[in-house]
């Protein structure tokens, strides 16, 4: 099998372990495609004949005389997502503004091998885009209720067309959703590696199959961070190896309700975990970049009014005072005597008067970065010492913008995001700190 | 001649202009005595009849088909003697002559017509339709999109408008007149009498005209087939009807009537999409035209074809198709004309001979019977530089000498320019050559013309369509009695397996037709083939 440009031949050979027999077999009655769209699935039988339906529609509309498929690499479902992904059909096309394909359309359809999970779905996605030689990818969420056609032109065409490599995805979110990725993981990045992606951990991308070969052929694949922090490890690693990024407007994020999931104490520990381990790797790029720049956005941005994130107070404060508490001692390994204070002084406050603010709370996370980069505890400790800080600073934010808009909180968040940039030379000063010396 | 009144299902067809064919009398004409002199050549071939353009006196302004005269011979072509003897010559080599009748519609020259111009009370007034405004029809679509800009055209001499679908010379008969339609049918004798085996009817889905409606495919246009063919096997039992209707398969299938219309007519749809096939190396537009064609009656037949005397048609296409195939095969803008391509079919294959062979390989193993343009068995090219669709229409390449041994008149004098250039030019491509050669595309063609003309099932057999997983194989069974051809075909440029499920035929051994080379049995587990870039296969199965 031939290699990509710049990849030696080989060395993305699919692992036995993630392509099944079946899967290889449907690969391959498939042959070379230019547009590969991947929708890894589990249990998601509620929304993947829509979701199927609006990839069939936008691959018709938008890139009609092109090679297609459709791959659902799926993790065991029980609930007959399969099936329903094989199934699912257009009737008429006319209906939906477009002509009948000229190519056949392929579906592929098997369940992996391996660990059901994220990893193994996506580097089961990226190994059929080795095979069939994909020029561009897509990765669509299975849930997605507000996916329309138009995403596969937004997803694929920067791409196919315009030649980038990664398309990482701006939706338009409801008031104070995604604050753990608009308010830590994206400035974090944006500050440190000099690019400013909205949506760092997706769930929708495009990426080129030159950019899924390279992920294929990182050492990664049986470590944590793939495991728990993918995505980010993704964008960090495109932007690092110098890959081509930029984003595309895809509307608002509407997804249903998850049948599993982890609570918000967890989804912090691993995708900021991820993101610190990143941090690790990336060292001496990072700490030489520059002031981050805008990318280029396709699409064309519109608002529609969203209901906002219901949002409870109810003893916010008194979890967070509780759980600071138990974990001072932690905290006290982590955080510098400056940073403790202040925190412990934000826990005296009133609930009308509680406010974290926000040159704190990026110097929170600066040294949990430096601390984790020196190891200073157990990392799984020290990670588990983030969640409350996180409660507390989302509830500060929301208490503090209730009344808002949701302009005015991208603005509150654009100007966090300069905080993290101006106080880069802090975490630095953090990152080589001795052990032991001042904090 | 045979006499198998279903002769025609199992024809191999050679279409050809007698003008284009061979020049015996050196004046850069071809005529009849020439086409005589040639069809030995025609004999070797192997083809079973010979569909010959229009060849009526004309004032030659649509390539014949504007005609002045359905009973005669135009001059240049030679007498109605020549074309006995031609005829007579023909069946005595078991070929069978198809002529046209270009029923819908005459020349404005022609007597009839000139008549019935010549004042609103002639006896033939009523034989052409006439209006005196241009507010008729108007849901009719306009064909020669190129050339005309309406479907009524006004005559100075009778201060009137006249009805036409095609070029403005050209009026349209009144098939409403019951008199045209015994002219018609007088013209139709005449042909059969002297022994013509079959009649192209040209035009036929517009022979009738009714307000509010698009003035095709109606219903009295069936009527006035169902009153010519009823004639016809009063009178000439075993002459075939060919209607040239270019619609969609369900609107073609009307003009089979139930048996009782015409015996043939052409699979247009389909044409396009073997072009469009090879191009996506994808099976699926051929497969969905198939899976829209219906069942026609026992007694009738599809006329398939590459390409012919027109431009390769793109009407009963998507928008969106029209697009892809002017993009993929009319990249110089002068190759489009009207709505099609005006090119054939070697350089439409970009002289790839592996593609050649196979969209020869699949014609001639589809459902109908193929139809090879004159010229194509060779791979000759054209020129697009010359007006209309005559780049199509240039003289046959005999071989590399004298005006390609077409004629022996001054290069000036030949009706059009022989192609020349080093790729199809006849210095390059021509008949003599690769007579003497096995591995040429002519003798190719004559091995699968001869496959064909043996194997019944290809003719008059069914077609069952297989799915192989990958899609840019065409897998079909054509069966008849008990014989069963399974035609694989590799659409890719690339090389190709095909995992078939051949379950049904467990225990059969598929025998390659060209080579007689045993491949394995068939089990119950799919059956690998790996095919070659353009690669196909006719096996027939046998079982022991």
């Amino acid at each position: 099998m031939a290699g990509r440009e710049g990849v030696p031949a080989g060395s993305q050979l699919p692992e036995a372990s993630t392509i099944s027999e079946e899967f290889l077999r449907q690969l391959t009655a498939v042959g070379e495609v230019d547009i590969l769209v991947g929708v890894p699935t589990f249990n998601n039988r509620d929304t993947i004949e829509r979701v199927v339906s609006a990839l069939q529609v936008g691959l018709t509309k938008y890139f009609q005389r092109e090679r297609c498929v459709l791959i659902n690499p799926d993790g065991g479902s029980t609930d007959g997502t399969p099936e329903i992904f094989k199934n699912a059909s257009v009737r008429d096309f006319g209906l939906l503004l477009t002509s009948n394909p000229l190519r056949t359309f392929h579906r592929v359809s098997a369940p992996y091998h391996g660990i059901p999970g994220k990893e193994t779905a996506l580097r089961t996605l990226f190994t059929a885009a080795d095979l069939l030689r994909a020029k561009a990818c897509a990765i669509v969420s299975p849930d997605s209720l507000s996916i329309t056609p138009e995403w596969v032109d937004s997803l694929i065409r920067p791409i196919y067309r315009e030649n980038f490599d990664f398309v990482a995805p701006v939706y338009q979110r409801r008031k104070f959703d995604g604050l753990l990725v608009r308010g830590l993981v994206s400035p974090v990045v944006a500050a440190l590696y000099g690019c400013k992606i909205r949506e760092l951990v997706g769930p929708d991308w495009g990426l080129s199959g030159r950019l899924a070969c390279h992920f294929l052929g990182k050492d990664v694949w049986e470590e944590d961070i793939t495991t728990f922090g993918l995505e980010v490890w993704m964008t960090t690693t495109a932007i690092v190896d110098g890959f081509r990024i930029c984003e595309s407007f895809l509307g608002p994020k509407i997804q249903a309700a998850k049948q599993y999931g982890q609570d918000v104490a967890g989804t912090v520990r691993q995708v900021v975990g991820a993101l610190f381990r990143c941090l690790d790797t990336h060292e001496e790029f990072w700490k030489t970049r520059g002031a981050p720049e805008a990318l280029p956005l396709y699409g064309f941005p519109y608002d529609v009014a969203l209901e906002p994130i219901p949002f409870s107070k109810r003893g916010i404060m008194d979890t967070f005072r509780a759980q600071v508490d138990q974990l001072m001692p932690i905290l006290e390994s982590i955080l510098t005597p400056q940073t403790l204070v202040e925190i412990r002084n934000m826990e005296r406050l009133s609930t009308r008067e509680f406010d974290y603010p926000s040159e704190l709370w990026v110097k929170t996370i600066y040294e949990f970065a430096a601390a984790h980069h020196r190891s200073v505890i157990n990392r799984d400790h020290l990670l588990q010492a983030l969640p409350p800080l996180y409660r507390g600073w989302v509830s500060s934010f929301v208490f503090r913008n209730q009344k808002a808009d949701a302009a005015n909180i991208d603005q509150k968040l654009e100007a966090l995001g300069h905080d993290f940039e101006n106080l880069k030379s802090y975490l630095i000063d953090r990152w080589s700190a001795e052990a032991g010396g001042e904090r | 001649m045979a006499t198998d009144a279903l002769w025609y299902k199992d024809a191999v067809i050679y279409e050809l202009h007698v003008r284009a064919f061979y020049d015996a009398d050196g004046d850069g004409v071809g005529e009849f005595r020439g086409l005589t002199l040639k069809l030995e050549y025609l004999q070797e071939l192997g083809v079973s009849a010979i569909w010959l353009l229009p060849f009526y006196p004309s004032p030659l302004r649509d390539d014949g088909y504007d005609i002045s005269d359905y009973t005669g011979i135009h001059p240049a072509y030679g007498t109605i003697d020549d074309f006995r003897m031609f005829l007579d010559e023909a069946h005595r080599r078991n070929i069978r002559v198809i002529t046209e009748l270009v029923l819908n519609h005459t020349s404005d020259q022609h007597p009839w017509f000139q008549e019935a111009r010549s004042s609103r009370d002639n006896p033939r007034r009523d034989w052409y339709v006439w209006s005196d405004t241009i507010e008729r029809y108007k849901k009719a679509r306009i064909i020669f999109t190129d050339t005309e800009l309406s479907n009524w055209a006004w005559d100075p001499v009778s201060k009137s408008y006249y009805w036409h679908r095609f070029f403005s010379h050209q009026p349209d008969l009144n098939y409403d007149n019951p008199v045209v339609r015994e002219a018609i049918w007088g013209v139709m004798k005449f042909w059969f009498e002297m022994g013509v085996d079959g009649l192209r009817l040209d035009a036929v889905p517009y022979l009738v005209e009714r307000e509010d409606t698009a003035c095709e495919n109606l219903p009295e246009t069936h009527d006035v087939l169902k009153f010519l063919r009823s004639r016809v096997d009063a009178h000439f039992p075993g002459k075939m009807l060919l209607a040239e209707a270019n619609q969609w398969p369900r609107e073609v299938r009307e003009y089979f009537g139930d048996g009782d219309e015409c015996q043939m007519a052409f699979h247009f749809p389909l044409m396009p999409r073997m072009f469009m096939a090879i191009k996506l190396e994808d099976r699926k537009p051929i497969v969905d035209i198939l899976q829209q064609t219906p069942d026609i009656p026992g007694n009738c037949q599809w006329g398939i074809f590459l390409r012919n005397h027109d431009e390769l048609t793109l009407e009963m296409v998507t928008d969106e198709e029209r697009d892809y195939m002017y993009d993929e095969f009319a990249r110089e803008m002068r190759a489009k004309i009207n709505v099609g391509i005006r090119r054939r079919l070697a350089p439409l294959m970009e002289g790839d001979r592996r593609r050649i062979e196979l969209m020869n390989g699949l014609l001639m193993s589809m459902p109908g019977s193929p139809i090879i343009y004159y010229g194509d068995e060779i791979g000759m090219g054209d020129n697009i530089y010359l007006g209309d669709r005559n780049g199509v229409r240039t003289p046959m390449q005999w071989n590399g000498g004298w005006n390609a041994g077409f004629s022996g008149a001054d290069p000036e004098q030949l009706y059009s320019p022989i192609i020349s250039n080093p790729v199809y030019g006849y210095q390059a491509v021509n008949a003599e050559s690769q007579r003497r050669y096995d591995h040429s595309l002519l003798s190719w063609m004559k091995r699968l013309i001869g496959l064909r003309k043996k194997t019944r099932a290809l003719g008059r057999g069914t077609m069952e369509l297989l799915a192989p997983p990958n899609h840019h194989v065409i897998a079909y069974m054509r069966a008849l009695g008990g014989e069963r051809i399974l035609v694989v075909g590799n659409l890719s440029s690339q090389a190709q397996a095909a995992e078939l499920d051949l379950r049904q035929w467990k225990g059969s051994i598929p025998i390659e037709m060209s080579g007689g080379n045993l491949f394995p049995p068939i089990g119950d587990l799919p059956y690998l083939l790996t095919l070659g870039s353009y690669e196909f296969y006719w096996f027939r199965l046998r079982r022991l």
